[in-house]
């Protein structure tokens, strides 16, 4: 008799990150059997708002992707429709642009070392905490942070979704007296940058090398930050054109977030990757501090990033400093007038979390087209779970959950995930499966039912199971068995009389809605009280009551069609949307499961 | 005993809560005055603690979001939403205007996706709001000020007020006098400083819609000033796109280009 012990933990786990998610860790005889970091990536319908929208409204709208990096998403924008306009940016004009985005790298940076990362290295678990053992050192980063807020602020008005950036230059360009005080603050603050260095350098690091392929900008003579070609260290040398040649986006069953592989495989991006590309690009200064810390760069050990982030704010300090006390070389440039010609542009800069790739294209009317946003995030969420596998195999998977959280916590704080706009708190779910046997995966073949009337507006759904009948996406899944279309006006009675066995049930039905509430995926049980839900009332709630009696025990899965108010005998056609939602959450559910 | 103090957050940037973080040394001073129970983002998770002021975050987006939501209400002594998505549901509740386009789950379908992102409300639609701090992002001048008053045991003070006054007590150059830039001013809740005028540009509403402001006779004004009913309709639907009366306005000239 085999014992099968499972321990499942659901803590809200990781804390100081940016936004939330969830962590998966099956541990199967002694090693990691499954992990999968799951993470919300709702830039992606930002793109779509973008569609028919003008131009000069972009800036606005993407920097509230996020509110800790919005100047990388003007700056990439700006940038890509500038390609559009046709419009070249003059030397004093890059030079402001760099300044300002210093302010978000000192502002992002600080923000992670003090308040997110360093109470990881000091065993505390918050910077209240930490600013009862470590004041001085929490009030220099919090000052330090102040400074990367002024900075934006120069020229933005405020920190947080700024407004001062526009396509062809500034709003407001600030002028030399407002510069020169703001370069004295930084000047004096120079030396506490160099003293975080050090006191980053100092701090107790795990040792941990391995091996990953760095990905940053690269630029003719600096460090980069607004702009470069892309390069790594494995001999990519490209211009941002070039991006979704070498990069591909792709869908993973564990989380809504595209994951970017390069060339097939994880890579890494943010602070680590661009020092370890462009240490040569340092600042005089800068380089001596890093060469003070007797580390070795290029570096292998994640762990460095905190470090990269604190010489990144000496560097973005030096820059900025340099740069403020630089008077401008004549007028500020004309912008470019509206309409943009219909066209295509491309913009990468490197958000403080690493490259950030916009593409934008407009239409004749000179609006907003299309528009494809790659976010740092997307970009190391494999790396990081490459990372984590190695990582907690290191240091022991017999270590208790504790242990095994806290460390899987540090590790992916290391990226500095910046995951906005997320809805759920990232949770551990930790299984420990001890079952000798191989684990089945589920491959129950997935049955839908289409419950509605025959004729009239509750015959939404068997009619949508007649299209999908249809469709020729769906043919091979049909062929094979993994999917089983069938259409019942009494869904009660016929999901009773199906083989109870060996299939995933799922009812399609229609609800009273707006057409914009778009499909639902509901999980339905005699707790959840789904009466009024349906149009044709008897149905969803006896399932739900009847739950217990049902094919598959557990929750009765429920895909929800809004069916909008009609007259009695209307039929109102299929909404191409909730379709197309509909088709592709079954390819979805099908390419997971194994084809027979 | 400090009043407890926790920062939820819902679906948004996280903008707003940075605000407390963006606050330096008060950061640490606000601290000192109460006890910050629940704050993920600053390494502090009690979700369920009992505090006595609650600030919420972002917009309800799952029925798992309206259910954590009631909890917090139940917890929560005095409940302060912050910023556009808490209080009017945001920059994503664009998608709600979008009802023909056959798009994001197009793409993105996947069953986590279609629950989550289906309908996006602010948190008035789900539970009681004590008090509201409109901003696209709020200030931490505005934070402060509520949990100073809160902390004195009297109301906080609803700012009625149109950016158009604060503008003109700046002495700013008016845009739409001068440039003939569409701009929200009169129409948009002061507290952001006027910062757009103040920069050569037009009000793009952060802040949301002020009582009693006229949002039609402003949108005449903007066709008077050569925009198309189009670029009207979106300069009214954009930050705060489900508030009245912009929601309105914005609908209604949407209307005239068909």
């Amino acid at each position: 008799m085999s014992e099968r012990r499972e321990i499942r933990i659901t803590v809200p786990a990781l804390t100081r990150v940016e936004g939330e998610g969830a962590l998966d860790l099956t541990i199967k005889d002694g090693r990691i059997a499954d992990l999968k970091l799951s993470i919300y990536e709702p830039p992606r319908y930002f793109e779509k708002f973008l569609e028919g929208r003008e131009p000069a409204e972009v800036p606005d709208i993407v920097a509230r992707i996020c509110g800790i990096c919005p100047v990388a998403y003007q700056m990439s924008a700006v940038q890509a429709l500038e390609q559009i306009a046709g419009f070249t940016p003059s030397e004093d004009l890059k030079k402001l642009r760099r300044i300002m985005y210093c302010g978000e790298w000192i502002q992002s940076h600080a923000l992670h070392i003090h308040l997110l990362a360093a109470p990881d290295f000091l065993g505390c678990n918050s910077v209240t905490e930490l600013a009862q053992t470590h004041a001085a050192e929490v009030r220099r980063g919090l000052l330090l942070q102040s400074l990367g807020n002024e900075l934006i602020a120069l020229f933005g008005g405020r920190s947080v979704h700024p407004v001062g950036m526009k396509i062809g230059g500034f709003h407001r360009v600030p002028p030399m007296t407002e510069r020169a005080a703001l370069q004295a603050k930084i000047e004096a603050a120079l030396p506490d940058a160099a003293e975080l260095v050090r006191w980053c350098a100092s701090l107790p690091m795990p040792d941990d090398d391995q091996a990953f392929v760095s990905v940053s900008l690269r630029h003719p003579s600096d460090y980069p930050i607004t702009e470069g070609r892309l390069v790594s260290d494995a001999g990519l040398d490209i211009a941002i054109t070039d991006f979704p040649q070498h990069f591909a986006e792709h869908h993973v069953p564990h989380s809504t977030a595209l994951h970017a592989l390069l060339h097939g495989e994880p890579y890494l991006v943010g602070p680590l990757a661009r020092l370890n590309l462009n240490l040569d690009r340092l600042p005089a200064t800068t380089r001596a501090l890093l060469d003070e810390t007797g580390i070795d760069f290029p570096s292998r050990n994640m762990f460095h990033s905190l470090l990269a982030r604190a010489l990144e704010i000496h560097l973005a300090l030096t820059e900025a400093a340099r740069l403020l006390a630089l008077p401008d070389s004549g007028p500020a440039q004309p912008a470019p007038e509206p309409p943009l010609p219909a066209s295509t542009g491309f913009g990468c800069s490197e958000a403080p979390r690493g490259i950030l790739w916009h593409r934008y294209d407009t239409d004749a009317q000179g609006l907003i087209a299309k528009a494809v946003i790659v976010p740092p995030t997307s970009q190391n969420q494999p790396r990081i779970e490459q990372d984590l596998r190695l990582s907690l195999e290191h240091l022991g998977l017999e270590r208790d959950a504790d242990s095994l959280r806290l460390h899987a916590e540090t590790v992916i704080r290391n990226y500095d995930p910046c995951i906005s706009c997320a809805t759920h708190f990232l949770d551990l779910n930790l299984v420990r499966d001890d079952t000798p046997a191989t684990r089945q995966p589920e491959c129950r073949p997935l049955r839908l039912l289409g419950a509605g009337s025959a004729v009239g507006p509750d015959s939404l759904a068997p009619r949508l199971i007649s299209a999908l009948r249809a469709d020729p996406e769906l043919q091979p899944y049909l062929a094979d068995g993994r999917l089983e279309l069938l259409a019942s006006i009494q869904p009660l009675r016929d999901a009773l009389n199906l083989p109870r066995d060996g299939y995933r049930l799922v009812v399609l039905d229609s609800l009273m809605a707006a057409p914009t509430d778009g499909l639902r995926h509901l999980h339905l049980n005699a707790a959840t009280q789904p009466a009024g839900w349906s149009s044709h009332q008897l149905s969803l709630g006896d399932l739900a009551a009847l739950q217990p009696l049902l094919p598959a025990a557990g929750d009765i899965e429920v895909l929800a069609v809004p069916l909008p108010r009609s007259a009695p005998d209307d039929e109102p056609p299929v909404n191409e949307r909730h379709y197309l939602q509909l088709q592709r959450w079954l390819l979805t559910q099908l390419d997971a499961l194994p084809s027979p | 005993m400090k009043p407890s103090v926790a920062v939820h957050k819902f679906s948004s940037c996280d903008g707003c809560q940075l605000a407390f973080l963006n606050l330096g040394e008060d950061l640490l001073a606000l601290a000192e005055l109460v006890d910050i129970r629940h704050f993920v983002e600053a390494g502090l998770a009690d979700e369920d603690a009992q505090v006595d002021i609650a600030f919420v975050e972002g917009s309800v987006s799952t029925s798992e979001d309206a259910a954590r939501l009631q909890r917090i209400r139940a917890n929560s002594g005095y409940l302060v939403t912050i910023g556009a998505c808490a209080t009017a549901g945001g920059l994503q509740a664009l998608r709600n205007l979008h009802d023909t386009q056959a798009w994001t789950a197009a793409i993105y379908a996947s069953p986590q996706y279609i629950d989550s992102l289906d309908q996006v409300t602010p948190i008035r639609d789900v539970v009681k709001v004590d008090l509201e701090l409109w901003g696209c992002p709020v200030s931490g001048r505005q934070l402060v000020a509520a949990v100073q008053q809160l902390l004195f045991g009297v109301a906080p003070l609803a700012q009625q007020d149109k950016l158009c006054l604060d503008c003109k007590r700046g002495g700013n150059v008016c845009v739409v006098v001068t440039r003939g830039e569409p701009c929200l001013g009169p129409v948009t809740h002061t507290g952001c400083g006027a910062l757009c005028p103040k920069f050569g540009r037009a009000c793009y509403g952060c802040y949301g819609p002020a009582p009693d402001g006229n949002t039609e006779a402003l949108a005449e004004c903007f066709a008077g000033l050569g925009l198309a009913a189009d670029a009207v309709a979106r300069r009214f639907g954009l930050i705060t796109s489900t508030a009245e009366p912009f929601a309105t306005t914005s609908a209604r000239w949407r209307e005239k280009t068909k």
